[in-house]
């Protein structure tokens, strides 16, 4: 049986999960793009002046698509996340 | 808030660099001498870089207006770690986010200002000044959160503005400020949510790392 602590992330990343799926899914069910708003904003103020965003480098992003892009990055940013939180977090000796 | 390469003219490329070129200095001089005071400031400056960097990547989506956009993660960031390491930690995760087509390497100046150093020091300076009136923490790492992300929207419309239409920046801000809100808010209300758990979070557990962070008097009043 998980402790506490865990059973409270898995429960919190589900409900986060969900909301994001349910957001997505009514979105895109209302026929709308769902495109960022940077890239909207952006966009409209380069049409403004004729600008046009270049990409200077290559983006993982381009290779392997937004949606494994991000889960690479929510995956490592998770890692560094995970290895550090017992070294802050643990309960000091003088707090037992 | 993401500029990408190319919308910025040079000029002002290298404007919003020379701006943030120096509190980034400041910021890894802050990063020194509080890593020697606490062992434990290096490991939460690690998980909060990770945390921004993830959290002002990561699109969410908002139905009600048909698009997506993300939080920015740095007014938590500065009530946890400081605002001057904020900077470096936002200018860090600015750089690695153009390898997932966020923003542009020569544009890392100018979303390092609105990010970083606005978004970071309007939140730290409100959640300070809100800890001075006694307000409770969550509350105030909470509009924190709520303030440090609207003005870092108005800020990036505010740089486009210039760069791009410097015969009428003002109504141009207002258009690009306009585009940016009905998406933000609701995520800003996010902020508001997850900037206070996380905030009164590490207070309840670590009270020393605020401590050391802004003073204890701030903290536990």
């Amino acid at each position: 049986m998980p402790d506490k602590f865990t059973l409270i992330a898995i429960a919190l990343m589900a409900v986060i999960s969900v909301s994001l799926a349910i957001g997505a899914y009514v979105g895109y069910k209302s026929g709308s793009e769902m495109e960022g708003t940077d890239a909207i904003v952006e966009d409209t103020a380069a049409s403004t002046v004729g600008a046009e965003a270049t990409a200077i480098g290559p983006a993982i992003t381009d290779v392997v698509g937004e949606p494994a892009g991000f889960t690479i990055a929510g995956i490592i940013a998770g890692f560094i996340i995970g290895y550090y939180w017992p070294e802050v977090f643990r309960r000091r000796e003088s707090d037992a | 808030m993401h500029i990408s390469d190319g919308i910025l003219r040079p000029e002002w490329a290298l404007l919003w660099y020379a701006v943030a070129i120096p509190f980034i200095a400041v910021g890894i001089w802050e990063i020194k001498r509080k890593r020697e005071n606490n062992p434990a400031y290096m490991p939460l400056l690690a998980m909060v870089g990770a945390a921004v960097f993830i959290i002002s990547v990561w699109h969410i989506p908002v139905p009600v207006t048909g698009s997506c956009s993300h939080p920015i993660g740095t007014p938590m960031a500065a009530i946890l770690v400081g605002p001057f390491a904020t900077v470096v930690l936002s200018s860090i995760a600015l750089f690695f986010q153009t390898f997932f087509g966020h923003g542009g390497l020569t544009t890392i100046g100018a979303n390092t200002v609105s990010m970083g150093i606005m978004g970071g020091f309007s939140g730290y300076l409100l959640f300070s000044g809100m800890r001075k009136v006694k307000s409770p923490l969550w509350l105030a790492a909470g509009f924190a959160g709520f303030v440090g992300d609207m003005v870092c929207y108005i800020v990036a419309a505010l740089e486009l503005a210039l760069s791009l239409n410097p015969g009428s920046v003002l109504s141009h801000w207002a258009l690009y400020s306009i585009g940016y809100m009905p998406t933000q808010i609701p995520l800003a209300v996010a902020e508001f949510v997850f900037s206070a758990g996380i905030v009164q979070y590490i207070a309840d557990r670590r009270p020393d790392l605020l401590e050391m962070r802004i003073g204890g008097g701030v903290v536990n009043a």
